[in-house]
């Protein structure tokens, strides 16, 4: 399968992932962002580029259905992408502790990336608790690695 | 220079794409306009998947919950269990039949009490992403929803139209943090604006240091933003503090439980904005 098929066929699974988990798990849907560890997979197994294409289609697929304004999470994650991606050319990322340590980083990014992007457009920003950053960034890092995990067994 | 360019060819691709997401971003604010032909196409395309999606996972949740329950059952029970578990499954369906008809006779209740007309829609699914709040309904332009129309329930407003498929609308809630409603105090009709928080529910600005306000005054819609019809509930004041702008810091509690969502109403009336009047004439 080449890598085109293979990105469609990861955001189709995330959207639907993601749709099942906000739908019947809305505590958990709201802790885990499927997309966000989509990106960060990419960012420490692809290229550069691959990495900020699945980024822009995954925040803009996001965008249709969580988003007021159309290409906030495409922005956010293909800025993500990108620097996560930097890092992991750097460092070695292929153990859990530090892949749970990116997927946290890149929860954090993403949400201090969109106030400071509501605040250049001139909206009204609201930066999130503390607490629910934390759970949002312990969220993605441990499901983000149970699926790295999973992935790399099927591989 | 070959070599120089190849390196630097993901840093142009970031500029280029984050240059034309930002274009995009501003366009959208500049108009005030949540559908762009993008998103509207986007939401087009997408709308009848997610539609057939639904029903589709929950028939895959259904078959994978009556697996789990069958599994491991011993051979000589497996009839009887299987006719166990289809009076079980009847004894939910009807349980969730009557709770839904429930809701059901509520919005109608609120449809006659708004004397608006409007129509009932569920919604799809729930969006959180990052500060958003938002959610998909099943009614579209087909069923005449248009972009910026009220939805309420029962316990309060919901939200606004800001996007609108031909079979699916997006509905920006009212916690977002880019939604505002012009709200109304019901006991002292002292006014100003409800603005969302996400998670944390609303604050009301622009409220006078001289205004009487207690915690548990309740809030409704004063009709003053042209979208949300006057006298609609909003929320319950969960605190008041003295602010630093002559202005008072409210949080506002909103009634309707936002992570409960299922059925809505979209109110299909639009305020038409007025003819300009021209002067001397």
């Amino acid at each position: 399968m080449n890598s085109l098929w293979r990105g469609g066929l990861a955001l189709i699974l995330a959207s639907a992932g993601q749709f099942l988990l906000t739908r019947y798990l809305p505590g958990l849907g709201e802790s885990v962002d499927l997309f966000t560890i989509l990106v960060v997979y990419y960012a420490v197994t692809r290229r550069q580029m691959s990495v900020m294409l699945i980024g822009t289609s995954a925040g803009l697929i996001e965008d249709v259905f969580t988003h007021a304004i159309l290409g906030v999470n495409a922005f956010k994650k293909t800025l993500v992408g990108y620097l996560m991606g930097t890092l992991g050319s750097v460092f070695m990322l292929n153990q859990p502790l530090p892949r749970l340590g990116i997927l946290f980083a890149a929860t954090l990014l993403e949400a201090f990336t969109e106030v400071g992007l509501y605040l250049i457009l001139g909206q009204h920003a609201v930066l999130p608790s503390a607490g629910t950053l934390i759970r949002q960034g312990i969220g993605n890092g441990i499901w983000g690695a149970l699926i790295f995990w999973l992935v790399a067994k099927m591989d | 220079m070959s070599k120089s360019l190849s390196q630097r060819r993901p840093l142009l691709l970031l500029a280029g794409l984050l240059s034309l997401l930002l274009i995009l971003m501003s366009y959208q604010v500049r108009t005030g306009e949540g559908d762009t032909v993008l998103e509207k196409a986007l939401l087009n395309a997408a709308g009848p998947l997610v539609r057939a999606g639904s029903g589709s996972l929950a028939a895959l949740a259904d078959f994978w919950h009556s697996y789990a329950y069958l599994r491991g059952t011993r051979q000589e029970n497996i009839q009887l269990r299987a006719r166990l578990a289809q009076m079980e499954e009847l004894g939910r369906q009807g349980e969730e039949f009557r709770l839904e008809n429930g809701r059901l006779r509520e919005m109608l209740g609120l449809q006659k009490d708004l004397q608006l007309p409007s129509v009932a829609a569920q919604v799809l699914t729930l969006g959180s992403s990052g500060q958003a709040r938002m959610a998909l309904i099943n009614r579209g332009s087909l069923h005449g929803v248009r972009h910026n129309m009220a939805v309420v329930n029962r316990q309060g407003v919901v939200g606004r139209v800001i996007s609108v498929g031909r079979s699916v609308a997006k509905v920006q809630l009212l916690i977002d943090p880019s939604s505002g409603v012009a709200g109304i105090f019901q006991r002292t009709r002292g006014q100003g604006m409800v603005l969302g928080m996400g998670e944390r529910g609303c604050r009301m600005d622009y409220v006078s240091d001289l205004e009487s306000v207690e915690v548990g005054d309740v809030v409704v819609t004063s009709g003053l933003d042209e979208i949300f019809p006057k006298g609609i509930t909003l929320g319950v004041v969960r605190s008041v503090e003295e602010g630093d702008q002559l202005t008072k810091n409210i949080v506002i509690q909103p009634e309707v439980d936002f992570h409960r969502l299922e059925e809505v109403l979209v109110l299909l009336t639009l305020h038409e904005p007025e003819p300009e009047l021209e002067l001397g004439r």
